[in-house]
């Protein structure tokens, strides 16, 4: 779970929350919803043919073991899926590595249903000489809210790469806390969000580099349409000492209907001197050029808008280290574009 | 090695802070403390209209109902508002106020600051040199505004606010609290109860001002504090460029500096507003220092307004302030160039709104911060369109630079992007002064000084460059002195 509580209706912030500021909880939700029913789920999910264990949670109940420890090299599906209407459920998982371990945690958020409210928490270790790849796709109905908090921990040495992929709902925010061990440790922090319609995404992380010579990389880009939002929120924090540190966050919007909205918080809180840190923020609309120039060679309008939008998308998706994975989330992006 | 030599005589003359020497001034006070009969008391000292009295009384209900605002990065000892003097001013015999009737102990004052006061000196300059008029605002009333003759002739007024409320009540009385409404924020607020002096411009239309227009701004009593109040009307085409500048003396305590500066631009109208802030910071333990905390906003109502801000902040023990631009009209643009410069235990927190409300309107932030010691800086600011703007453009870049262990560095923007056809760029970097750079200045013969102040000044030449020459200069020199000390 996250800091919210769904029993406990003032915890679901406001926008007078700052970092709520753009996702306004308290508008969509004041009382605690009724508690889901339990249901019946079959194995599967978005990522099954690239096999694995899984753990599932159906409406907040775990399908078997509600933890996990990765030894070896191993691939682990954690679903979590939503069949519910009008109703609320919570839970929270917790996945442990074991050192020199490789996991490739392939989370999906499933909905079926209608007017369901999800709240989530995921606690995930990576210790020294661990490499954790997590790929999170999230795909609900238009009406639902969805909240899930991840906290990451990374020691030093290890290697931590995640994409998230949204597409968005009445409200929806993926949060993820990245304490970062410094010395040697990579992470990658990704994003990606296409949203249509009225639906709404948020897409918050707060990456905290604690060691020496820490590197973190962070690509997030979105297309939205509509009467769509995007929101992104980036932080990343050098404490005192964490000499070294290399540190980029780019956050790259497409604006593709008159009234849709991206807003956008990349911040930085620097306590170190001996650093790198970089963050670039872009919004703005396709480029006419482009479009005139592939138009002019014989390609429609809007086929041409749609190569456009998909070879920006695409550039996070390629990033993606799994290759399975990465086919999955092309599919997916493909059949939504 | 002219520039290199320039820059030693520049450090070794201007010790750490030189504008914090004391004056003796015979000053006049309010009661200590704050009350509607506080209020009371500066409205009938400035002699102004009723309306302008309820205006006050209104704003001090509104603040009194208002709770201090703590959202920034900046820590600060609590204000006791109850133990400042609203008001000092300098006693003088009445009558009109002409030069001759100044105290000499205050045009000395200036003297030393640089700062011409007798429009002769001026001219006695350079020939060709750019000539600017004064208004020199000393603690809570303005001393002596010059030029103000040669500038009617043209239409342009130019004199101290309270004189303005006399003397163009109608034009005061429009614009006043236009831009930033009383209740707009705590400060503010606090501001329009209890402003007792400050510049007033109004440029006719058609007229690009003749020279530059400058206010001085001098804290010189203990335990006051300042809130002055600006305000410039740019009317349909004209033009007008304006300079501030302000010093206080060096004291242990804590000295609060609340102002608020309205800027109005109709249509093609232009102003270009800069600042070079120097107030005393503090001491080497962060002892004393000014408090800045500035509302300071340009509503660019006219199509094709445009309004500039350019600021160098090396002073204040805190500094919080973002000057905006509310871009209303049509293909409106507005310009924020900023430095920042932190040393010792100083704190700013400081960047620009810009809030696209216009078809084609367009902004450009450029802000540089410079951390050194066991200062903290922050930008902070926002880039917001409107749903009904379209085409607009915004580029921002706000680059950091580190210098020493213990100092931060933060930036927080806010991008706002509610019209499909805006085109918004933001990028940030934050470093440290490269090690390379600096080896490589040493080893040509520079001593880290002014290697230091060599490659901090290159940082932020983007920003110096937008400043009136005359200030440029000193913002150069005060970029060396206030990172003395900041390396080894």
């Amino acid at each position: 779970m996250s800091m919210i509580d769904l029993r406990d209706p003032s915890t679901f912030p406001s926008r007078r929350v700052e970092a709520w500021k753009y996702t306004d909880l308290h508008r969509v939700l004041r009382e605690t919803p009724p508690p889901s029913p339990a249901v019946e789920i079959v194995f599967g999910g978005p990522f099954v043919a690239l096999g694995g264990e899984e753990i599932a949670f159906a409406n907040g109940r775990a399908v078997g073991a509600d933890a996990f420890v990765a030894s070896g090299e191993q691939t682990l599906r954690l679903r979590f899926v939503s069949a519910a209407t009008g109703t609320g459920h919570s839970a929270s998982v917790r996945i442990a590595v074991k050192p020199g371990a490789r996991l490739t945690l392939l989370e999906s958020h499933e909905g079926a249903g209608a007017g369901y409210v999800a709240n989530y928490r995921i606690d995930l270790d990576v210790p020294a000489g661990a490499e954790v790849t997590r790929v999170v796709m999230v795909d609900e109905p238009a009406d639902a809210i969805s909240i899930a908090v991840a906290h990451v921990k990374t020691a030093p040495g290890s290697v931590y790469r995640q994409t998230t992929i949204a597409s968005g709902a009445r409200l929806q925010r993926q949060e993820t806390h990245l304490a970062h061990g410094g010395e040697a440790t990579a992470v990658t922090l990704d994003g990606l969000y296409a949203l249509s319609g009225a639906r709404h995404t948020d897409l918050t992380s707060v990456v905290r580099h604690n060691g020496l010579n820490g590197v973190t990389s962070q690509l997030t880009k979105g297309v939205v349409r509509d009467t769509a939002r995007g929101v992104f929120q980036g932080k990343i924090v050098v404490e005192r000492g964490a000499d070294g540190t290399d540190a980029r966050m780019g956050h790259h919007a497409l604006i593709l209907g008159e009234r849709a909205e991206v807003d956008a918080k990349p911040e930085l809180e620097i306590y170190a001197d001996d650093v790198q840190c970089a963050h670039g923020n872009t919004i703005g609309n396709l480029d006419e050029s482009a479009l005139f120039y592939m138009q002019s060679r014989g390609i429609p309008a809007d086929e041409a808008r749609a190569l456009l939008t998909q070879a920006f998308l695409f550039e996070v998706v390629d990033r993606i280290a799994h290759e399975g994975a990465r086919e999955v989330v092309r599919s997916w992006l493909t059949a939504r574009l | 090695m002219a520039a290199v030599q320039e820059t030693i005589d520049a450090v070794a003359a201007l010790e750490k802070y030189e504008h914090g020497f004391t004056s003796d001034i015979e000053t006049e006070f309010a009661p200590r403390g704050l009350n509607a009969d506080i209020v009371r008391f500066i409205s009938e000292k400035k002699g102004e209209p009723e309306w302008m009295l309820e205006w006050r009384l209104a704003a001090y209900e509104r603040w009194l109902a208002m709770e201090e605002p703590t959202w920034s990065s900046v820590k600060y000892t609590p204000v006791d508002y109850q133990s400042l003097f609203y008001y000092a001013a300098p006693k003088k015999k009445d009558g009109p106020k002409s030069l001759d009737e100044v105290d000499p102990e205050i045009l000395e004052i200036y003297k030393k600051l640089g700062i011409p006061l007798k429009e002769q000196e001026v001219l006695a300059g350079v020939e060709g040199a750019p000539r600017y008029a004064v208004d020199a605002v000393f603690d809570s009333v303005s001393v002596v505004t010059t030029f103000k003759a040669e500038l009617a002739k043209v239409g342009v007024i130019f004199m101290p606010i309270s004189e303005a409320l006399r003397e163009h009540p109608e034009l005061v009385r429009q614009y006043l609290g236009s831009v930033v409404p009383v209740s707009d924020n705590y400060f503010a607020a606090l501001n329009s109860a209890v402003f007792s002096d400050g510049s007033f411009v109004y440029i006719p239309p058609g007229v690009k001002c003749p020279m530059e227009l400058s206010t001085y701004f001098r804290i010189n009593a203990s335990q006051t504090g300042q809130f002055e109040r600006t305000l410039i009307i740019a009317d349909k085409g004209s033009y007008c460029s304006y300079l501030e500048g302000c010093t206080a003396p060096m004291r242990d305590e804590n000295q609060l500096h609340a102002a608020v500066v309205e800027l109005v631009a109709l249509d093609d109208a232009e102003i270009k507003y800069s600042t070079v802030q120097n107030w005393y910071p503090g001491d080497a333990e962060g002892k004393g220092g000014i408090y800045n905390f500035v509302t300071k906003r340009a509503d660019c109502r006219g199509d094709r307004s445009k309004v500039s801000w350019t600021q160098v902040e090396t002073g204040s023990a805190v500094t919080w302030k973002y000057p905006s631009c509310i871009l209303k009209g049509e293909e409106s643009s507005g310009e924020f160039y900023s430095i920042a410069i932190t040393n010792g235990h100083q704190q700013a927190d400081t960047g620009t709104k810009m809030i696209h409300l216009g078809k084609n309107s367009k902004s450009r932030i450029i802000a540089k911060a410079v951390s050194a010691g066991k200062s903290d800086s922050t930008y902070r600011g926002l880039v917001s369109v409107h749903p009904k703007a379209t085409g607009v453009r915004n580029f921002t870049q706000c680059d950091s630079l580190l210098i020493g262990k213990d100092c931060g560095s933060h930036t927080v923007p806010y991008i706002e992007a509610r019209n499909g056809s805006a085109q918004l760029e933001h990028e940030a970097t934050t470093t440290r002064l490269s090690d390379d750079q600096l080896f490589y200045a040493q080893q040509r013969g520079l001593s880290q000084e002014e290697a230091v102040a060599l490659l901090v000044n290159g940082f932020v030449r983007d920003v110096m460059q937008k400043l009136p020459m005359e200030f440029a200069v000193e913002a150069q020199k005060l970029v060396a002195i206030s990172l003395e000390g900041s390396v080894g």
